[in-house]
């Protein structure tokens, strides 16, 4: 992992096995959260994506006071060394890290491969004991807001073509031939993507075995075949903004990218907007 | 144990084999070459009423000697048992949780939330919990295994309440149909098959028939049919969803037909007023599947499997065919259109 552009943000199945039972705070986030009580890392906590880290009220991520909460009740210090883990390829892992990114908690890492590479190695403990953690006072400090991108950035972007647009949806969303993958609540009024976005779905940054891929095979998919600009700002975006937050992370971290945003408004808020550019 | 006057002791006698096999039925009306016979091997005779019946048999023997599976109440009116728990689309849950309640083996079922109704209220009639995975957010190449990931875990953290047979790699799956499935139809058709048509699920069966069949006459044609892109035929599994069985090996396949997965509904429901087969849609597909090499082929003597019949699908049936619901509801004379309809 330390062919990455910054490798401190990303441990290790083993690396984390290696440190159970010590401050290393673990937090679990899955899109299925009934992965959590069959079994988890021992010592983890968990992170409900859409209960706990989005604002119940007006869309939009936490806010400050219920982030703070939350670290709070979780027993995580401003401090802390916090791993995140979770299923899907670390899928809404990632948002939240990319949440705690936006709240300037710094030493926070992704464990590569998450819960399912934990589940293929025999040595990895899983239990289903909730741990109790001690309540801490969290206080957030000073944010990012630099890594998240609204809507008038992305229009800007689209009239200006002056920063990399890369749309993680699948080939069809992206190509407007569905609006949102069959069944999803979550849709737009119109099909299609931002002018001048690339397709890359997010997935493709992934092994089987649901570790990222090696930087040079990154640099390929992004850089070569799909004709990112390395050294031009970028937006990332999906449908509801958590899977364009795996694709932030692997632009920011792992190609070391200089100024990426995830924007978390997405297609359901862009295809929405009356008067905005679509291509198709 | 009487095949003859089919007295049993318990359901385990009642699994097929060589001497108890299920039924071959000819195609008669609905073949479209006469010089091909077609005929439908009707898993659904089977005691929990799917071809799952075979594997799960296995796999639960195979657990109980290696896993230490125990009843409840073996160590005392607390004791909660150690069971099964397996990632299902259903049949081979029913099948497992079937054979596991009479064996007094508890049994936790790990199903996506498309699975119909019908079948998550059989496995509770069955004695199986469930634990329902919801189906994928946003569906992408390789993902969305959700209910196999948490029946590992289960397995993993919960290893003294439950052992996983894992359909989807275990090699007792292809044994059962290299045991039974197999020689049933090699003794049925007394040597003469020329094809076999199957589909791909957890691929025991299309692998455990292939190598048995071959190994009696390599030049038996092994077809499987696939459905479509965005299908919606619970047990079966189109080509780019394969990824999660080490079962498919495809130098055993000699043809993969895709088949545009509404015809599943449509052939089952032809099949059923045509032909008395009360086919589920796998089986509907695999007919499409049998229809097609019957004309391309010409001659031969091709055998489908069908996996199970339509009982558990109205809902299915229902959503792909909705012509089926018209007329199920009283008439309002007044104002003809059945009670509760939409106004034009």
């Amino acid at each position: 992992m330390s062919e990455y552009a910054d490798p401190s943000v990303l441990v290790s199945t083993d690396w984390v096995n290696e440190r159970l039972n010590t401050d290393l705070k673990i937090v679990e986030v899955d899109v299925d959260t009934q992965q959590y009580a069959a079994g988890h890392i021992p010592g983890a906590v968990a992170f409900d994506w859409t209960t706990q880290l989005q604002d119940q009220t007006q869309r939009d991520i936490i806010s400050k006071e219920n982030f703070e909460a939350l670290l709070g009740k979780a027993g995580i210090s401003n401090d802390d060394e916090v791993v995140i883990y979770g299923d899907n390829n670390n899928w809404f892992a990632a948002y939240a890290f990319w949440v705690f990114k936006y709240y300037g908690h710094d030493n926070v890492k992704l464990m590569n491969g998450g819960r399912s590479k934990w589940l293929d190695e025999e040595d990895k403990p899983l239990t289903t004991d909730t741990p109790n953690p001690t309540p801490t006072t969290y206080s957030v400090g000073e944010t990012n807001p630099q890594i998240r991108a609204f809507a008038q950035d992305v229009l800007q972007v689209a009239r200006d073509g002056n920063a990399n647009l890369v749309d993680v949806r699948s080939p069809d969303e992206c190509s407007g031939k569905v609006i949102a993958p069959p069944g999803r609540s979550e849709t737009a009024q119109r099909a299609g993507h931002v002018p001048g976005a690339k397709s890359v779905p997010w997935v493709t940054a992934v092994n089987p075995d649901g570790t990222f891929k090696s930087r040079g095979d990154l640099e390929k998919i992004y850089f070569e075949d799909a004709g990112v600009s390395e050294g031009t700002d970028t937006i990332a975006y999906c449908r509801i903004g958590e899977r364009s937050s795996h694709t932030w992370f692997v632009l920011k971290y792992l190609l070391g990218l200089p100024n990426v945003k995830n924007y978390d408004g997405s297609w359901t808020e862009y295809g929405s907007m009356i008067g905005v550019p679509i291509e198709r | 144990m009487n095949h003859q006057t089919r007295v049993y002791d318990d359901i385990f006698e009642m699994l097929p084999d060589e001497d108890n096999p299920t039924p071959l039925v000819r195609i008669n009306r609905l073949n479209p070459e006469p010089g091909f016979t077609l005929y439908a091997k009707l898993e659904w005779m089977n005691p929990f009423a799917s071809v799952k019946d075979r594997a799960a048999s296995y796999l639960l023997r195979q657990m109980e000697e290696e896993k230490g599976l125990r009843a409840r109440g073996t160590n005392g009116p607390e004791d909660p048992g150690k069971g099964i728990v397996e990632p299902t689309s259903g049949n081979t849950g029913l099948s497992l949780a079937g054979l596991a309640g009479v064996k007094g083996y508890p049994m936790k079922a790990v199903l996506p939330n498309k699975v119909p109704l019908e079948k998550k209220l059989m496995l509770k009639l069955a004695g199986a919990e469930l634990e329902v995975v919801n189906d994928d957010l946003c569906p992408s190449p390789g993902m969305g295994e959700g209910s196999i990931n948490l029946a590992r875990t289960i397995a993993r953290a919960q290893s003294n309440k439950f052992a996983m047979p894992h359909q989807y790699e275990n090699e007792n799956n292809v044994r059962a149909h290299m045991e039974t499935t197999g020689p049933e139809i090699w003794k049925q058709t007394a040597g003469e098959i020329t094809h076999m048509i199957t589909s791909l699920g957890t691929c025991g069966t299309v692998t455990g028939l292939s190598k048995f069949l071959k190994s009696k006459n390599p030049d038996i044609k092994v077809i499987a049919v696939a459905p479509s892109e965005g299908h919606d035929v619970p047990g079966l599994r189109n080509m780019s969803q394969l990824s999660v069985t080490t079962l498919y090996d495809e130098s055993l396949i000699d043809d993969v037909l895709e088949i545009d997965y509404e015809l599943a509904y449509t052939r089952a429901a032809e099949l059923f007023s045509h032909e008395g087969l009360r086919a589920g849609p796998s089986a509907g597909l695999i007919f499409e599947g049998g229809r097609i090499v019957a004309e391309r082929d010409k001659t031969g003597l091709g055998v489908m499997i069908f996996c199970d019949d339509a009982f558990k699908y109205a809902t299915n049936f229902a959503k792909h065919m909705p012509e089926l619901t018209e007329g199920t509801s009283p008439m309002n004379h007044e104002n003809p259109r059945p009670v509760g309809a939409a106004k034009e």
